[in-house]
């Protein structure tokens, strides 16, 4: 295996004179992938092991199949309260010392809520793997909630929704573009952190239910990586994660529709602007949901179009046309349900929204009408291939990928045929994805301005 | 809990007896010196087909010329911004079509770059870097065009209640002394800079003396030499800009509220610190870990945070530069709160200082720091960082072996003895942004 990549990465240098090709890239990402191990418990439990010798510590991540978009309007921010309560305590383990024990075993943890998923993560030495296996495992079922832990963290809670969202401007707009394309009280429409006064009511028999109705070993995806072997963590997730019961957990549904009454605009004035910001989103298929089959071509389409500063966008924008400061293209495909495709400007003070929307329309109506180069799509390619590469250099990243995509019905032959799906998408291809998703059905357009009259 | 908490004190007991080792040993540092004389370090790493490139040059923007703040960070950002016969467009697109990364950054006392680069394509890597670093172009254009981004980026801090706290915090310990600046300099100034004084300024800090270069990844010694000799070799010799003028240290307490429409104040606390190469340093750390470093163990985290619920985060750290040290903290809390988060944080201090940490925080606190060694060599880049810091703190490569000693020597005396000596509130400067209630400016200005 060595002995290849070697090969194919000396094959690699002398073509490179030019720059490697994208399917030469593709190729090395395939074969220099670190192995990756999959085996599902008798209980369900997925497990995922990503060895790597590099360091000797080891990263376990849990990620349940859960998120925000599994609430219901009025009873938002359910999914990440939980995930605050999680380090409340077990009969084992007391209120906050599950970090605490973490942390005087010379490692680090944390946790994270997404609009799908729930993760929990630490970082040991390998013998303490062990450890923090055990402990993962106990909260998976005998979290203990006490009262005056939900009083004082709902404050915590409140507090960093007031960093995250209430201070920042653009994050309020932001709810307020949500609420419009994926429609409102619908998943993805509401905040992941979760409305105030939905935080201020949430009581422990909703945290319980939740817990209750979600976390179960079936459920769930365990990624291990780092200075470990399969044998050792099949043995360890067997020993801890075994004898947990599973329990039926309903499929999860999103809405095969967005925001009904599109397009639509919304804008903010906020004293704490102080210079404008211009942005569409559109509704967009994910891996999971609407036309699928765009997924790959999208990711593509973002790059070429506004994904540096030598895409058109920017270079329309920014380098030619002096209109913007700034300008991006962005999507992501990991969801269970419908996604985004966004593009966002910081227009020159001097220029109007008018032009601004003028030149973004025009930028967008060339690339439908007139097509892509094969040159520039691959060119995107090869970004997207290489930032792939670079991944595999981070033990963080690893983890990450494999449990976004698992958490969200995706499988590991998915994971592995990624960049061949993304070498084989076409010039053709791009332009039809835009035309799919470049439709004024499924837009939101958001300007945030400084307030009336305060400039 | 008890069962679970006993087996554990055994284990921490094994832990500390091997992490040490094991993560020193991770980490075979190389010392080289290149025909040319520049000295490096390096990592090799064959395990991912990568080459992380980390390096710095003595001077930051602190020694930015008188009228022309700014113009440390400026050239930095445009060395990438084309070079040689490659314009700002071609010179990214080149970068994009052999997948190399290249950026430089400025700070107070150093300007930094780093390149990471597939090891397949190293020669083209390398070639780039030569070029930003001797032929850099500084087209009217692309001054422009960066010059209108960091004006807006310093617009824009000024609303961000954390970077408003942050720079008043440095304005006012540093009153008079160029660290006062903002990195990111002024509006007025930067519209007085030309693509002549940014040359100019390049050709100040871009020489060979005070460069700390360290690699990490899929090269040899003999390759590296070679391509660090190709894209640094034609930089002169040059001399090591002069060091800024020593600091005082401010003696009152001050406090310094700045309004903000915002429901979630900010607070920053900043003390004079330690310096890197203080004996005490490691006491130092420990203290700071248990105070509120590192996260969601420390009494900050636990008083604030978990007991009261006054905060999502509450942190402190150490921060050295070359002239001066800091132990700063900070937190965010509702208007109406974050008067009493103050005062816990103080209460805390306080605590400290007059009762240092317990036999089990200092067990504690040992065990982690000697671990988190291990858990930083993430990535070819995060270790090109780590080396890079070791240099830049003038230390050598044993000194990842020594650490783990060092920090076991710490007593509880030891930690005590910092505490007393750094927790001194009489001298605090405090900014809080936001509509804080209750807490009010003092002196008045």
């Amino acid at each position: 295996m060595t002995l290849r990549r070697r090969a194919l990465l000396g094959g690699l240098a002398a073509g490179a004179a030019v720059s490697p090709s994208v399917p030469a890239l593709a190729k090395l990402l395939t074969v220099g992938r670190r192995p990756a191990e999959s085996f599902t418990l008798a209980n369900g439990l997925q497990v995922v092991v990503l060895p790597s010798r590099r360091a000797p510590i080891v990263t376990q991540v849990l990620v349940y199949k859960v998120g925000s978009a599994d609430e219901t309007f009025g009873h938002t921010g359910v999914a990440h309260f939980l995930e605050h309560m999680m380090f409340k305590g077990t009969d084992k383990v007391a209120p906050g010392e599950f970090s605490r024990i973490v942390s005087r075993n010379g490692g680090r943890d944390n946790a994270y809520t997404t609009y799908d998923s729930t993760g929990y993560h630490q970082t040991v030495a390998p013998d303490r793997l062990d450890l923090v296996m055990r402990m993962e495992a106990d909260r998976m079922v005998n979290l203990r909630i006490a009262e005056k832990d939900l009083v004082s963290e709902r404050q915590v809670v409140l507090e960093e929704r007031r960093m995250r969202t209430d201070n920042v401007p653009a994050a309020l707009l932001n709810e307020a573009v949500n609420e419009q394309l994926f429609g409102r009280h619908k998943p993805y429409a509401m905040p992941i952190i979760g409305y105030a006064d939905d935080i201020r009511r949430l009581s422990i028999n909703e945290l319980t239910a939740f817990y209750r109705r979600f976390y179960s070993p079936g459920n769930a995806v365990l990624i291990v990586a780092g200075d470990t072997t399969p044998e050792v963590v099949r043995k360890l997730a067997q020993k801890h994660y075994g004898p947990i019961p599973n329990r039926r957990v309903e499929v999860r549904r999103r809405p095969a529709q967005g925001g009904t009454d599109l397009p639509q605009r919304v804008s903010r004035g906020d004293a704490r602007v102080v210079e404008p910001r211009w942005s569409r989103e559109w509704l967009a298929p994910s891996y999971r949901k609407g036309d699928t089959k765009h997924a790959y071509a999208l990711q593509v389409l973002a790059r070429l179009f506004g994904g540096s500063e030598t895409s058109r966008l920017w270079r329309a924008m920014v380098a030619d046309n002096k209109l913007a400061l700034s300008a991006y293209a962005g999507y992501s495909p990991t969801s269970l349900g419908l996604t985004s495709f966004g593009v966002g400007i910081q227009p020159v003070l001097t220029r109007t929204v008018m032009e601004i929307e003028a030149a973004v329309d025009f930028e967008m109506k060339k690339l439908v009408d007139g097509g892509v180069t094969a040159d520039e799509v691959e060119r995107a390619q090869n970004q997207l291939l290489a930032g792939a590469i670079y991944a595999q250099d981070s033990l963080a990243s690893g983890p990450r990928i494999y449990g976004a995509v698992l958490s969200t019905g995706g499988t590991m032959a998915e994971i592995d045929a990624w960049p061949e799906r993304i070498a084989a998408v076409t010039p053709a291809d791009v332009v039809a994805a835009a035309r799919v998703v470049w439709r004024d059905s499924g837009a939101v357009t958001a300007l945030l301005t400084p307030a009336e009259g305060s400039r | 809990m008890s069962s679970v908490h006993r087996c554990l004190v055994l284990a921490v007991a094994a832990v500390l007896a091997w992490l040490p080792a094991a993560a020193a040993g991770a980490v075979d540092i190389k010392q080289l010196t290149t025909p040319l004389g520049i000295k490096v370090w390096l990592v090799e790493d064959k395990s991912t087909p990568v080459v992380a490139l980390s390096f710095s040059f003595a001077g930051g923007t602190a020694s930015d010329p008188a009228g022309q703040a700014g113009v440390t960070s400026l050239m930095a950002a445009l060395l990438t911004d084309g070079a040689g016969t490659l314009d700002a467009q071609a010179f990214l697109r080149r970068q994009e079509e052999v997948a190399v990364s290249l950026g430089f950054s400025a700070s107070l006392d150093r300007l930094s770059g780093a390149l990471r680069v597939l090891s397949a394509n190293r020669e083209q890597g390398f070639e780039l870097l030569r070029l930003a670093l001797t032929q850099p172009r500084f087209d009217p254009e692309m001054v422009e065009q960066r010059r209108a981004q960091t004006i807006s980026q310093l617009n824009q801090a000024e609303q961000q209640p954390r970077s408003v706290a942050g720079r008043t915090l440095m304005k006012a310990l540093f009153a008079g002394h160029p660290y006062a600046a903002d990195p990111e300099g002024t509006r007025e100034d930067l519209n007085t800079l030309t693509p002549d004084l940014l040359k100019r300024r390049a050709a100040v800090l871009l020489v060979r003396s005070g460069l700390l270069v360290s690699a990490v990844g899929d090269i040899g010694e003999a390759e590296l030499a070679h391509l660090l000799d190709h894209a640094f070799g034609d930089l002169v010799v040059g001399t090591v800009p002069p060091l800024p003028p020593e600091w005082t240290p401010p003696t009152a307490p001050r406090t310094i509220v700045v309004e903000r429409p915002v429901p979630q104040s900010t607070a920053v606390m900043a003390l004079p610190g330690i310096a890197r190469d203080d004996p005490a340093w490691y006491a130092a750390v420990i203290m700071n870990h248990v105070l509120g470093g590192g996260g969601q163990q420390s009494r900050l985290f636990n008083e604030v945070r978990e007991k009261r619920g006054l905060a999502y985060g509450v942190s402190s750290g150490l921060r050295t530069y070359k002239r001066a040290a800091l132990l700063v903290l900070s937190t965010a809390s509702a208007n109406e709160r974050v008067g009493e988060a103050i005062r816990i944080v103080r209460a805390e201090m306080a605590r400290m200082r007059t009762d240092g940490v317990t036999e089990r925080e200092l067990a504690d606190a040992k065990t982690y720091l000697t671990g988190a060694l291990a858990l930083s060599l993430d990535s070819s880049g995060s270790i090109a960082g780590l080396l890079q810091s070791l240099q830049v703190d003038g230390l050598d490569p044993e000194h990842l072996t020594r650490r783990a000693a060092l920090i076991s020597a710490v007593k509880l005396e030891d930690v005590r003895q910092i505490a007393r000596r750094l927790l001194r509130d009489e001298a605090m400067t405090t900014v809080v942004v936001g509509k804080p209630v209750g807490v009010v400016s003092e002196p008045k200005e």
